[in-house]
């Protein structure tokens, strides 16, 4: 490839991506930080980077002052797992059918999956709390678990059904003309094909489910065992005192399990996104 | 046996009506290509057969049954798509077998079946890797690989070697001209390509805006077109078609005048009362000559391609200023601007009268075995 740039141009490019990925990761440098200061020099004036006596205390102590830490971090991941897997169960059967079928009201649908996805979960917050409290469901993981999945299946259908649109039309043809069924084609022949997008889609949801529990768990759930970390990590709030590098500590290891299925997966992302690119 | 019957054939698309009434019957064996430019409704007709169009009146029947409201499968039928239309995560070995994966046969039997398609078209070192590490023409006789092993009674084929070079294309007319002969079955063939109908049918089948306008061997098109549309569709370079103007019938002609005012008969069955009409002269460029025949035409040439073994001319009358295409030797003496007289021979010529239909031409066609043009 042809290097276009001058030298002062990549200058200004690197220095663009520079101040961006400080913008972007201060705050994790910081809470890093922060949970290896001993609680005493959290507030020191005026703010140093380096604090005397930093340790990894806080990653032992954390577990010992939240003694149901690890309930709460697997709960965050059984939660997330479960929405992405009831809401790729709607998503997949739904994408292929918005984008090989005609019906009536298929765009209008289509529009409609659209719009909602600008009405935040919050606004319905209170309604679905009365749904929740009707049916008996309030205080188990169904409560949390349901509406994230609902919330995430209009994002997952466009995400997918674009990716279902670029795979030709023919390979289902010929399926059929082989005397191949829907369903049989759907298995053997679409899925595999659209599988880089299934993970997209499966990603985005899952750390999306990762990232709005604390709003249904909030309000569905009032049991302690069955909350998720970021409602938590509420018990780092003593009554005087927030234990903040304990909390900090906490978030960190709480991001790690979407940190480690996105690393793992990351292939998959950059293949699905180039995958139409250079089709013949 | 692969008999194959089309009846009446018409499909809309919404108000539109694509396909006009298509009638045809084919019979076991034949090689029969659909040929026409694009949107004559050629894929539309051969997809109506494989079952994959719906029809919206009239009936396909294979093999003595009507076969309107069964699925592809059902009808008997294998498909070969443009695209190839192959699936990009199975090996070689699984297209192949996908339909005979559907069928549930075990295992052995799909070995054997796979085996054997794959000795027939030489992709016996490729039967594990992937699509997409093949070639172009590999890559077609996977597809037709894949037809092959349902042993259908018809093959269907929609423009499959427009996608490959020019090379390969050749290579595999010839190849599809064997497997044809091999397998023994009926063949339907869509193109638009008419050097590849030419050379691979038994019969084709022209169409022109839905509609059949002519079925013929190769060369009963080719000598002996029923009207305007196939002679100027048929043959490369194309037809001339050159106004004239009807001066009357005699016992075995008719008889017409140049714009230039030379005369000439032609040898074809007689229609009384056109007299003074303006008809249209059809010739080929491979028919005109430098010696003196029948006529003599004058022209002016614009373009000359020397191709070493022809000379193409693009030239225009030197009265009414028409465009002409002529055919000549490969040392032809001609200068671009330079005026010259070009020489036709009457029976080579063709006339159709103002509604665009043939007169029937009567005289002897050069050197021709009667049985290649009615195909029987």
């Amino acid at each position: 490839m042809i290097n276009k740039y001058r030298w002062w141009e990549m200058l200004l490019i690197y220095c663009g991506i520079t101040l961006l990925l400080i913008f972007l990761l201060a705050p994790f440098v910081e809470a890093f930080v922060v949970s290896l200061r001993p609680i005493q020099a959290l507030r020191s004036i005026p703010y140093r980077f380096i604090t005397e006596n930093m340790s990894f205390d806080a990653y032992h102590s954390m577990w010992k002052s939240v003694p149901l830490l690890w309930l709460y971090m697997f709960n965050s991941f059984m939660i997330a797992a479960a929405v992405t897997f009831f809401a790729l169960i709607a998503v997949i059967p739904a994408a292929y059918a918005f984008a090989r079928f005609e019906f009536k009201g298929r765009d209008g649908l289509l529009t409609a999956f659209l719009a909602i996805n600008m009405v935040s979960g919050a606004v319905l917050l209170i309604p679905l709390y009365k749904v929740m409290k009707q049916l008996g469901l309030l205080n188990t993981y169904f409560a949390m678990i349901a509406p994230g999945a609902a919330f995430s299946i209009p994002t997952g259908i466009w995400l997918l059904r674009s990716y279902l649109l670029k795979i030709p039309k023919e390979l289902e043809e010929a399926a059929w003309a082989d005397g191949a069924s829907r369903l049989y084609t759907l298995r053997r022949v679409i899925l595999p094909i659209a599988m880089p997008g299934i993970v997209v889609v499966a990603i985005a949801t899952f750390i999306g489910a990762y990232a709005q529990q604390f709003l249904f768990a909030l309000t569905f759930n009032s049991v302690n065992e069955l909350n998720p970390l970021p409602v938590g990590m509420f018990q780092f709030f003593g009554r005087q005192t927030i234990v903040w590098n304990e909390l900090m500590a906490a978030s960190l290891v709480g991001i790690l399990p979407v940190l480690i299925v996105y690393i793992f997966l990351q292939k998959y992302i950059v293949a699905g996104l180039t995958a139409g690119a250079v089709k013949e | 046996m692969g008999r194959l019957k089309l009846d009446n054939i018409h499909k809309s698309f919404g108000s539109v009506e694509v396909i006009k009434g298509v009638s045809l019957d084919i019979p076991h064996g034949e090689f029969v290509v659909f040929v026409g430019p694009s949107g004559c409704g050629k894929s539309t007709l051969l997809r109506m057969i494989a079952g994959l169009e719906e029809i919206t009146s009239g009936t396909v029947e294979i093999e003595n049954k009507v076969v309107n409201n069964l699925p592809p499968v059902k009808r008997g039928i294998a498909m070969v798509f443009q695209s190839y239309a192959l699936y990009p995560h199975m090996t070689v070995f699984e297209n192949i077998a996908f339909p005979l994966r559907v069928e549930k046969l075990p295992q052995a039997e799909v070995e054997a079946k796979v085996k054997e398609a794959s000795g027939i078209l030489k992709l016996d070192d490729r039967l594990k890797h992937k699509p997409g590490q093949l070639s172009g023409g590999q890559r077609q006789r996977v597809a037709i690989g894949r037809a092959i092993v349902r042993e259908p009674s018809v093959f269907l084929f929609d423009e499959p070697l427009s996608n490959l070079d020019a090379a390969l294309r050749a290579e595999m007319r010839v190849e599809l001209a064997k497997l044809h002969h091999d397998l023994d079955a009926t063949m339907v063939y869509v193109t638009h390509d008419q050097v590849e109908a030419m050379t691979m049918a038994d019969r084709i089948v022209v169409l022109d805006d839905g509609k059949i306008a002519q079925v013929g061997s190769p060369l009963e098109l080719y000598h002996r077109p029923d009207n305007i549309f196939v002679a100027g569709f048929i043959g490369n370079p194309k037809m001339n078609f050159i106004s004239v103007e009807c001066i009357g019938a005699t016992k075995d002609g008719m008889k017409v005048r140049f714009a230039e005012g030379s005369e000439l008969e032609l040898p074809v069955v007689p229609r009384k009362g056109m007299e003074g009409k303006k008809l249209t002269l059809g010739m080929r460029p491979e028919h005109t000559n430098l010696e003196e025949r029948d006529v003599n035409l004058h022209i002016t040439p614009n373009v000359i391609e020397r191709l070493g073994i022809h000379t193409v001319v693009y030239a225009t009358f030197d009265v009414g200023g028409d465009p002409v295409s002529c055919l000549l030797p490969g040392s032809a003496p001609l200068k671009i601007g330079e005026s010259l007289a070009i020489s036709l021979n009457a029976e080579d010529c063709h006339l159709f009268d103002p509604d665009g239909q043939a007169f029937r031409r009567t005289g002897e066609l050069t050197e021709i075995d009667e049985s290649l043009l009615t195909h029987e």
